[in-house]
C-alpha cells in the first residue's frame, strides 16, 4: 500500500508538467495560472496563422526525415556488419560508434561549430543540423538494428545464398523483410529524437531556426506563451505516437525472426 | 560408385586455431555418408567447407572433378539442410520452396507444380500455402529439405537436421531421410554427433576427432573394429582390459588379464600388433553372464556382481573379475525366465576371443 502511494506520487511528479501543457493550452488567459477561465481554441487557430513557425515547422521536419534516413542507413550497415562478420577490431570499432550517445551534446555542438567555421569556414544550414543530428541518432539507430539483426538466425541469408541467390538479392529478399520492422522503428526514433532537438540546432542552424530554437525566441514574448503550449501539446502528443508506433514494430520484427523479446525503450 | 567429392590436404585456420587439420576425403556418387565427432571436433566446419560458406586455408575441394576454390555457395551443385532449418518465416510453405526456382526460368505453373511435387516426396502435400512460422519442428524439417531437394542437387547437407527433434520424431524421421535418399539418389552428407544416427543411416561413417579424421569404415566395420581407443569409446561402449602381446604374424597371441591366453587373427588388431603391453577391447553384448547350468561356448571366468542397471529391455551389469583392474560391463538381454541379479552375486562369464579389439 505504501508503496502504491510513493509509486503515484513519483507518477505525478514525472508528468504533471506534461499534463499541464494541455490545460494551459485550453485555458482562456493569457497568463499561465490557476484558476483556469476557460475554454477555448484561440491558441491552435493562432498557430495555424504564424507563418514563422510554419517556417520552422518545415525546417524541423526535413531535418527530421533527412536524419531518420541517413541515421537508420548508417544504423543498418553497422548492426549487419556487427552481428553477421567478423573483422579485426570488431569489439572497438561498435564501441567507438555508440560513443555519441554518451557524449554532452552541448560539446557535440560546440566541437561542430568550431570545426564548421573556424576551421572548414562553411556556412550553417539544414544541412549541418542534419549531420550532427545523423551523428546524435545513429547510436539509437544501432541500438534498435542490433535488436533485430540479434534476433535474426545467421543461417537464413546463408540459406538464401545456398538456394542460389547472390550476397545483396539474399540481403533483399531474407535479411531486409525480416529486420524491416526494425528499420521502420529506428526512422521514427531518429525522426523523433530530431525533430525536437535543441542544444545542436541552436548552435548550428542558419538563418532558418528549427521549430525547437522558434519556440525559444518566443519565450521572450510572455503573450506568446500559451501558443507555446498549444504546440507543445500537438509534439507531445506526436512524440507519444510515434515512439508506440516504433516501439509496436520493435516488438513485431523480434517476433517475426523468432526470438524473445529482451528489452526495448518502452 | 564413381567418386563425387574429393577433399586432398584441406586445412583450415581460424587464426590460431586449426579447425581442419589435412582432411583427405573421396565420397562416393550416391552414398549417404556421415561426418560424426563429438561437438567442436570440425565436422561442421568441413560441411560448410563443402557447401562454400567457409574457405579453405590450403587443400583442394573438388566437386564432379571441378575445382570448388572460387565457385560460391550460390553455385556449387550443393544445397543445405541447416540445424536451425533457416526456413523463412515472412514467406509461406509454398514460397519457401520455391525460393530457389527464382533463377530456374520456369512459369509459374510448372514452378507450382515442381513445389507441389517437392512437398508430396516429403509428406507435406497440400501444406503450400501455410504459413511458414506456424509449422512443428517436424514439418519444418520437412520444408527445408523439400527447398533444398527440389533443386535437385549433386550433393544435399544435412546438419545435424534432427538434434532439434525429440527422442520418437528423431527416430522416425531417421527411417523417413534413408528412404529419401534412396528415393532421390542423391548424395547424402549428415553431420551428427549421434553415434547411433549415424550407424543407423549411413553407408560409410568418418569419425572425425579435432579436426582429423580418425577412421572412415563403413557402420560395422567402424562398431567391430574400431581403429583407435577413442574411435572405440566414442561409438558404443567399450570394456578395456590390460594385456600383452607375446607373439605376432597372422595370428596374435595374448595374455589378457583376468582372461588368459588366447591367439586372435591379425585383423583383429586394426592398427597393427606390436610385441609387449595392448590395451584389450570388448563390447559388453558379447559378453555373457552365465545363468544355471548354462556353458560358455568358448571361454568362461568367475566373475563378481558389481553394479545392475535395469532398462526393461536390457540389464546392464557391471562385474568384477579376478585381475581386471577396471569392472567389466555386461549387456544382457531380459528374456523370459532368467533373473535380474543381485549386487554381490556370484557368477561366471562367457567371453569369445573373436569379439576382441586389440590396441
Amino acid at each position: 500500500m505504501k508503496l502504491r502511494v510513493y509509486a503515484i506520487a513519483y507518477l505525478i511528479f514525472l508528468y504533471a508538467p506534461i499534463i499541464l501543457l494541455p490545460i494551459f493550452a485550453f485555458n482562456d488567459a493569457t497568463i499561465i495560472a490557476f484558476p483556469l477561465s476557460g475554454f477555448t481554441t484561440e491558441w491552435f487557430a493562432e498557430l495555424t496563422q504564424n507563418r514563422a513557425l510554419h517556417a520552422a515547422v518545415q525546417n524541423s521536419l526535413i531535418i527530421a526525415v533527412c536524419t531518420a534516413v541517413f541515421a537508420t542507413i548508417l544504423g543498418l550497415c553497422a548492426a549487419r556488419a556487427g552481428a553477421m562478420s567478423d573483422f579485426p577490431g570488431k569489439k572497438g570499432i561498435t564501441g567507438f560508434i555508440m560513443l555519441p550517445l554518451v557524449l554532452p551534446e552541448i560539446i557535440v555542438a560546440v566541437a561542430l561549430l568550431v570545426i564548421l567555421r573556424q576551421v572548414l569556414g562553411l556556412s550553417l544550414g539544414n544541412w549541418t543540423i542534419i549531420m550532427a543530428h545523423v551523428l546524435i541518432c545513429t547510436p539509437f539507430s544501432i541500438a534498435i538494428l542490433n535488436g533485430a539483426f540479434g534476433a535474426l538466425d545467421p543461417s537464413m541469408e546463408e540459406a538464401a545464398l545456398d538456394l542460389g541467390e547472390s550476397r545483396w538479392s539474399a540481403f533483399r529478399l531474407v535479411t531486409l523483410p525480416l529486420v524491416m520492422p526494425g528499420i521502420i522503428s529506428s526512422m521514427l526514433i531518429s525522426f523523433t529524437i530530431s525533430l525536437d532537438e535543441f542544444i545542436i540546432a541552436f548552435f548550428l542552424t542558419g538563418s532558418n531556426p528549427t521549430m525547437p530554437v522558434y519556440i525559444w525566441g518566443l519565450l521572450r514574448f510572455p503573450k506568446s506563451l500559451p501558443v507555446i503550449m498549444a504546440l507543445g501539446t500537438i509534439l507531445v502528443a506526436l512524440s507519444v505516437i510515434l515512439l508506440t508506433i516504433a516501439e509496436i514494430f520493435r516488438r513485431r520484427g523480434v517476433r517475426r525472426a523468432g526470438g524473445t523479446d529482451t528489452g526495448g525503450f518502452l | 560408385m564413381t567418386d563425387l567429392i574429393k577433399l586432398r590436404g584441406v586445412d583450415k585456420y581460424y587464426g590460431d586455431y586449426h579447425a581442419l587439420r589435412d582432411i583427405n576425403l573421396t565420397i562416393r556418387a550416391g552414398e549417404f555418408f556421415s561426418l560424426l565427432g563429438p561437438s567442436g571436433c570440425g565436422k561442421t566446419t568441413l560441411l560448410r567447407v563443402i557447401a562454400g560458406f567457409e574457405g579453405v586455408s590450403g587443400g583442394t575441394v573438388m566437386i564432379s572433378d571441378k575445382d570448388m576454390a572460387d565457385v560460391p555457395p550460390n553455385q556449387r551443385p550443393t544445397n543445405m539442410v541447416f540445424q536451425s532449418y533457416a526456413i523463412f518465416p515472412h514467406l509461406s510453405v509454398g514460397e519457401n520452396v520455391a525460393f530457389g526456382l527464382r533463377k530456374s526460368g520456369l512459369n509459374k505453373a510448372d514452378k507450382a507444380s515442381a513445389v507441389e511435387e517437392a512437398l508430396s516426396m516429403v509428406g507435406l502435400a497440400g501444406y503450400g500455402k501455410r504459413a511458414a512460422h506456424a509449422l512443428s519442428g517436424g514439418q519444418r524439417q520437412r520444408v527445408a529439405l523439400a527447398r533444398a531437394l527440389i533443386l535437385k542437387p549433386k550433393v544435399l547437407l544435412l546438419d545435424e537436421p534432427l538434434s532439434a527433434l525429440d527422442k520418437k520424431m528423431r527416430e522416425h524421421m531417421q527411417v523417413e531421410l534413408i528412404r529419401l535418399q534412396r528415393a532421390v539418389g542423391i548424395t547424402f552428407i549428415l553431420v551428427t554427433h549421434d553415434q547411433e544416427e549415424a550407424l543407423v543411416m549411413s553407408d560409410r561413417i568418418a569419425v572425425m576427432f579435432a579436426g582429423e579424421i580418425g577412421q572412415l569404415d563403413d557402420p560395422e566395420t567402424l562398431y567391430r573394429r574400431p581403429n583407435s581407443r577413442r574411435v572405440a569409446e566414442f561409438i558404443g561402449k567399450m570394456n578395456f582390459l590390460p594385456g600383452r602381446v607375446t607373439a605376432t604374424g597372422d595370428t596374435i597371441t595374448l595374455d589378457i588379464a583376468g582372461f588368459g591366453v588366447t591367439d586372435v587373427p591379425a585383423v583383429q588388431a586394426p592398427e597393427g600388433a606390436t610385441l609387449g603391453e595392448a590395451a584389450i577391447g570388448i563390447r559388453p553384448e558379447t559378453l555373457a553372464i552365465l545363468f544355471d547350468g548354462e556353458k560358455a561356448s568358448r571361454h568362461e571366468a568367475a566373475a563378481v556382481v558389481d553394479e545392475v542397471v535395469y532398462y526393461g529391455d536390457m540389464t546392464y551389469y557391471d562385474v568384477r573379475v579376478n585381475n581386471v583392474p577396471e569392472p567389466l560391463t555386461i549387456a544382457m538381454k531380459n528374456m523370459i525366465g532368467r533373473p535380474v541379479l543381485d549386487v554381490g552375486a556370484q557368477t561366471r562369464i562367457a567371453w569369445d576371443e573373436r569379439a576382441i579389439v586389440v590396441f
